[in-house]
């Protein structure tokens, strides 16, 4: 068990470095996407700053409280799109060219090498982008240092991040049957756009139950709620406890949903 | 990784053919030439042909479609809850002049005013025939280029907006409400306009900045941060009239609104009377504007072409 793990976790850094070495190739490419992020955060603020010049709270969150969401959701979003989306996003293409093939093949596990083939390196900066706003947002509250609500935010921020993988995974895995699935990157920001908001907005007399439903049933809005409201707002076990728990269940649920889309694949063109 | 004697091979051929590919002669057809009065109508149907190609391809991938189109609205929800937080929090009914039904109204708007004026790939995919050589088959073909292109995308466009016209139709139909008024015919003319105009101000902007391609190889990135700055600029996120004043008027005068904004608020009848026929002859003057730097870029850039990769 073990030595299985610190093989994966030693395979793990040879890719990243080997993508790094291949990434660091392209400066001129990696300059350009970083600023594209930066662009798009810039986008994000000003945007909220409009809305709150125009109001004094969203839903119950300030300003600074909800510029700590945004970076939590930068953050979040950053470390997916850095370790899972490109090497998901190709998914699709293995399977219509067939060329899964040769991954099924190698002595590693499938996810593995399906999911975390690739570090793409350009989007990693969002990571420290999230938590400098996120920094910047506690500062300007006059938050008080907490060890308790710190510890918990990085264990919801890391579940948080699981269940994005495994709500991608579960994306991923579709494109056996559909065979072009090339829209996932855009199919993943539109469903990733529940997760953007706090879940205090999901009011009224449907917004309510698709609150329920996003919370508990398809827990995507668990995803950054969960640990900006533990640092920044009220400390709720139950809810904690909830994405825990989704953690789990998602993993093992993700997982057998891909092992069972991969029994379906046919092999085609090869 | 062209070597520098074919380049200079086909240099001369390229050159040739340009002067004529603008506006093909009957010599151009090969064998049979037809009779001049005849050549409106060919030439339609050349176009028609690839329109008609171009739709069946579309439609192959429909479960892809579908499920695209129905996450699609994803964004929506989040969105009507979103401004109905502002509206709660800011105890205000109006802002910008928009009230909340309004505002719905507008940010479902702007998908329309998006449909037509968004080019996925157009860009991107002059710039890859440039690098990769394949562009010289509008110079040995009697097709031109940005006509072909044009066919093609109107192709897409008629297959994306009949396929998402029922899913769109729910969706306007679940959200009739937000509209508060349906708008008189002559408005629903100049919102037709306002979207014909705004797809020609798309494509021949877009256009334009692929044909960048031919001085710079790689133009995705600057595509890149223009499509994400369009995002925001065009009015997609927010009605501009939101925006604090310097940069509300400085977004206004510029191209961007009417891929997004100006089509909304026109259908809305936030822009009435002489106001809307400068507005619309604006959007004219972008769109030609763009198609003229396009055509002349295009022209330019034929020069320094070196038909890389065969």
């Amino acid at each position: 068990m073990i030595r299985t793990f610190g093989k994966y976790a030693r395979l793990l850094g040879n890719l990243a470095r080997y993508t790094l070495t291949r990434e660091l190739a392209f400066r001129g490419n990696f300059l350009v996407k970083v600023s594209v992020e930066v662009l798009w955060l810039g986008i994000l603020i000003a945007f909220f700053r409009t809305v709150f010049a125009k109001t004094n709270t969203l839903a119950g969150w300030t300003e600074p409280q909800y510029f700590f969401f945004v970076g939590c959701f930068f953050a979040v979003n950053g470390l997916i799109e850095t370790l899972f989306m490109e090497n998901c996003n190709e998914f699709a293409e293995l399977v219509r060219t067939g060329d899964l093939d040769f991954l099924l093949l190698k002595p590693i596990d499938e996810q593995f090498l399906v999911t975390c083939r690739r570090v793409d390196w350009g989007t990693a900066p969002n990571v420290i982008m999230g938590f400098i706003l996120m920094g910047i947002s506690l500062v300007q509250m006059g938050w008080q240092f907490d060890a308790v609500r710190v510890a918990i935010f990085l264990l919801t921020f890391l579940c948080g991040t699981i269940i994005s993988y495994c709500f991608m995974l579960l994306l991923t895995s579709l494109s056996v049957w559909m065979v072009r699935n090339q829209s996932l990157m855009e199919m993943w920001w539109l469903f990733s756009s529940l997760a953007r908001y706090p879940k205090e907005i999901f009011a009224g007399p449907w917004g309510a139950p698709l609150g329920f439903i996003f919370t508990f049933l398809i827990p995507i809005l668990v995803v950054v709620n969960v640990p900006s409201n533990a640092m920044v707002r009220m400390l709720e076990p139950g809810i904690v406890l909830l994405t825990v728990v989704a953690t789990v269940i998602l993993l093992w649920l993700s997982r057998r949903f891909f092992q069972k889309a991969l029994r379906s694949y046919r092999s085609a063109s090869s | 990784m062209t070597p520098p004697d074919s380049i200079g091979a086909t240099m001369p051929t390229n050159e040739a053919i340009k002067s004529s590919s603008a506006a093909p002669s009957p010599t151009d057809s090969g064998g049979g030439e037809p009779p001049i009065h005849r050549r409106p109508w060919r030439t339609l149907r050349k176009y028609a042909t690839i329109f008609r190609v171009s739709l069946s391809e579309r439609m192959t991938y429909r479960s892809d479609f579908l499920i695209g189109t129905t996450l699609r609205f994803l964004p929506m929800v989040t969105t009507i809850l979103l401004w109905q937080a502002v509206y709660v929090g800011s105890g205000q009914a109006s802002l910008a002049g928009f009230n909340y039904n309004e505002m719905i109204a507008y940010l479902l708007l702007v998908h329309i005013s998006r449909m037509f004026s968004s080019m996925p790939g157009l860009a991107g995919g002059i710039a890859r025939e440039i690098r990769e050589g394949t562009l010289k088959r509008y110079l040995t073909q009697p097709v031109d280029m940005i006509g072909y292109l044009t066919s093609y995308r109107i192709a897409h466009k008629v297959a994306y907006i009949t396929m998402s016209f029922i899913p769109y139709a729910i969706l306007f139909f679940i959200c009739r409400n937000y509209f508060e008024t349906f708008p008189d015919p002559l408005t629903l003319l100049a919102y037709a306009i306002s979207l014909i105009l705004a797809f020609m101000v798309g494509f021949y902007f877009e256009a334009t900045v692929g044909m960048v391609g031919f001085w710079f190889l790689e133009v995705t990135s600057l595509l890149y941060i223009v499509m994400t700055l369009n995002f925001f600029i065009s009015g997609h996120m927010l009605p501009l009239d939101l925006l604090p004043q310097p940069w509300q008027g400085i977004l206004k005068a510029l191209p961007f609104q009417y891929m997004a904004y100006f089509p909304a608020v026109v259908f809305l009848g936030k822009v009435r009377g002489m106001n809307l026929v400068y507005h619309l002859l604006g959007e004219l003057a972008w769109a030609v504007f763009f198609l003229v730097l396009a055509r002349f870029l295009y022209r330019r850039g034929l020069r320094r072409y070196g038909a890389y990769g065969g």
